[in-house]
């Protein structure tokens, strides 16, 4: 039973999670699923070449096995794979790279080819014809890309703001039913920075002196359409957080609270009897799926998971991430006020966190979600 | 931790107008003295607070930022409950948020107080050579809105203290007033502590505020 998640963790985030994981977990993981077990429980410790020769295998393949891909890079690509490792499998998880090998290549041509056009049809157009309401869209994308700040030089570049003004510009007009929404910004970077390593074969931890100016001008086209149909494709499954109201987003904070009651009571009354409401600090949470929250290294570990989660990473399995992550921290907001809290979660002493520490995160979450689907009576 | 306990009365305040018109510096320069250039977009609502001195009681600002795309107003708008003062921003280089401000306007009608207290505020003043709002203008917009209005530069601190300390001596200023007409005897401060003030008394917003010159000046 899941009673005290937080019990003795404060000293053993930095451990792996099998342990806490391991002991809470009553229900067995579907099999069909993957999960943290796979890597991290019982059995041999994990050993980063078997993983690795398993994504060389993998990609090998006529066609790639998505659930074999999957289920790898549920528990993440190693820190010793080689960079485009990690894009490819992104790629292939997202539905953007074809799986079958002798289409990758011609696939990809087209799309860029494809993304070229759509630069021309709506970027490049006189600007007298855009409308008023793409003026605005395009006033508000300048006004945050320069913001948009994960803590690497080349961001700040006029060429990387190029980049994205085109990308976020043209998928704000290809989705009208939200637009472009503060935020989506940020969620682009992880593409870029996966991307931009995976070409010049540097770790994404080498990256953040790069001089954009160093980059050859194909490469960057191709980053670029890579990265806008990489977006597209993730936002595509959850249009709704961004459209009107954010019906998707007010779902998702309803449904955090809802498990962080369940799961450790003392912290949701604590919480609700100081006044603290879970939009308050939970909303950028979802927008921005904690990529406020966390340095650039540990946000591409987190998508790692989401993006083999398919359809229900951004959504449904974020959520137990969030709870789990509240819930870590319950032992320091128990012991403070209304004010201290907001003040606490608006920076959370996260700067220097690994991404270890997102295993944890995301092997808890994975047992809590395991559990609350095997029992949805816990809900009620 | 220690908590700063030590305040006679709460003011409640948001801060709102158009994207990238400086709210969040305004409010990190006034409650930590930090400006920051590239300070990230703020996506839902940001808190910090101050406490100051006003007519020799110690006020304390709970200050409510909030994100300025529209797209966000369904949630924002939240937060203007139990707020007794607003600063209403805008951007003296970007004439866009200056027209944008009756809007602005409409959104605390329909969802704050019909009380509060409204500062003007035109920031980045320190960009002069790109001014596209003069001072006379926004003066007597303020005035035919009977809001009180001031200009102020996060990024070398011009006036933003003073945006601050006015709209809080006013909110403190009108509820002392409400204080004695509904309460013969004066009341005890501590009874208003910890909780927002609700300044619901109709008509009792003073005239502008008029410092040498008016408004802006």
């Amino acid at each position: 039973m899941w009673s005290d998640p937080s019990a003795g963790r404060s000293a053993s985030l930095a451990a792996p999670p099998s342990s806490s994981a391991q002991a809470a977990s009553g229900p067995t993981p579907g099999t069909s699923d993957p999960g943290p077990s796979s890597s991290s429980s019982s059995g041999p410790p994990k050993k980063p070449l078997v993983k690795l020769q398993r994504f060389g295998a993998c990609f090998a393949k006529e066609a790639v096995d998505l659930n074999e891909l999957r289920e790898l890079l549920w528990s993440g690509v190693p820190d010793e794979a080689d960079p485009s490792v990690r894009a490819k499998a992104w790629q292939l998880m997202l539905g953007y790279l074809p799986v079958h090998v002798e289409r990758q290549v011609t696939g990809l041509s087209k799309k860029r080819r494809e993304y070229r056009e759509l630069v021309k049809d709506y970027f490049e157009r006189s600007p007298e014809m855009r409308s008023d309401n793409e003026n605005q869209i395009l006033r508000q994308i300048r006004v945050d890309i320069p913001r948009t700040n994960p803590g690497f030089k080349f961001f700040g570049d006029a060429v990387m703001h190029g980049i994205m003004e085109r990308t976020l510009f043209i998928w704000a007009l290809r989705n009208p039913a939200s637009g472009y929404v503060q935020g989506i910004n940020d969620l682009i970077t992880p593409f870029l920075v996966v991307f931009l390593a995976s070409y010049l074969n540097k770790r994404d931890e080498d990256l953040h002196e790069l001089e954009i100016s160093e980059v050859p001008s194909e490469v960057l086209e191709h980053i670029e359409a890579d990265a806008y149909w990489c977006l597209s494709k993730m936002l595509a499954d959850i249009q709704d957080h961004y459209t009107f109201g954010q019906p998707g987003i007010q779902r998702m904070v309803l449904r955090l609270k809802e498990i962080v009651k369940r799961i450790d009571e003392a912290l949701y009354d604590h919480l609700t009897n100081n006044g603290l409401e879970f939009l308050q600090f939970s909303f950028r949470w979802m927008n921005c799926f904690l990529m406020r929250e966390f340095p650039m290294r540990c946000v591409i570990r987190l998508w790692d998971t989401y993006i083999a989660e398919q359809a229900s990473g951004f959504s449904n399995f974020h959520v137990y991430v969030c709870a789990v992550f509240l819930v870590y921290w319950a032992p320091q907001l128990k012991m403070m006020d209304f004010q201290q809290m907001m003040l606490f979660m608006q920076k959370f002493p996260t700067e220097q966190w690994r991404p270890q520490q997102i295993e944890t995160l995301l092997a808890e979450a994975y047992v809590l979600k395991s559990l609350f689907h095997s029992s949805p009576k816990h809900l009620s | 931790m220690a908590k700063d306990d030590d305040y006679d009365y709460l003011f409640k305040i948001v801060l709102i107008g158009d994207s990238g018109v400086g709210k969040s510096n305004l409010l990190s320069r006034f409650t930590r003295d930090e400006f920051n250039l590239e300070s990230k977009s703020t996506i839902g609502v940001e808190f910090a607070t101050k406490s100051v001195p006003v007519n020799g009681k110690t006020i304390k600002a709970q200050i409510w930022d909030t994100a300025g795309q529209e797209r966000y107003r369904a949630i924002t708008s939240a937060y203007y409950r139990g707020a007794v003062g607003a600063l209403l921003v805008y951007d003296i280089s970007k004439r866009q948020s200056f027209e944008n401000i009756d809007r602005w306007l409409k959104e605390l009608r329909d969802h704050a107080d019909p009380n509060i207290v409204i500062l003007l505020v035109g920031n980045k003043a320190d960009l002069k050579h790109l001014r596209a709002v003069t001072q006379d203008e926004a003066a007597s917009f303020a005035e035919q809105q009977g809001l009180a209005c001031i200009e102020t530069s996060a990024l070398d601190s011009m006036n933003v203290e003073t945006a601050f300390h006015r709209i809080l001596s006013e909110i403190y200023n009108l509820m002392s007033k409400k204080t004695l007409s509904d309460r013969p005897e004066p009341s005890r401060p501590g009874g208003m502590r910890g909780a927002p003030i609700r300044v619901d008394e109709e008509n009792t917003r003073p005239p502008p505020a008029r410092s040498s010159g008016g408004c802006c000046r």
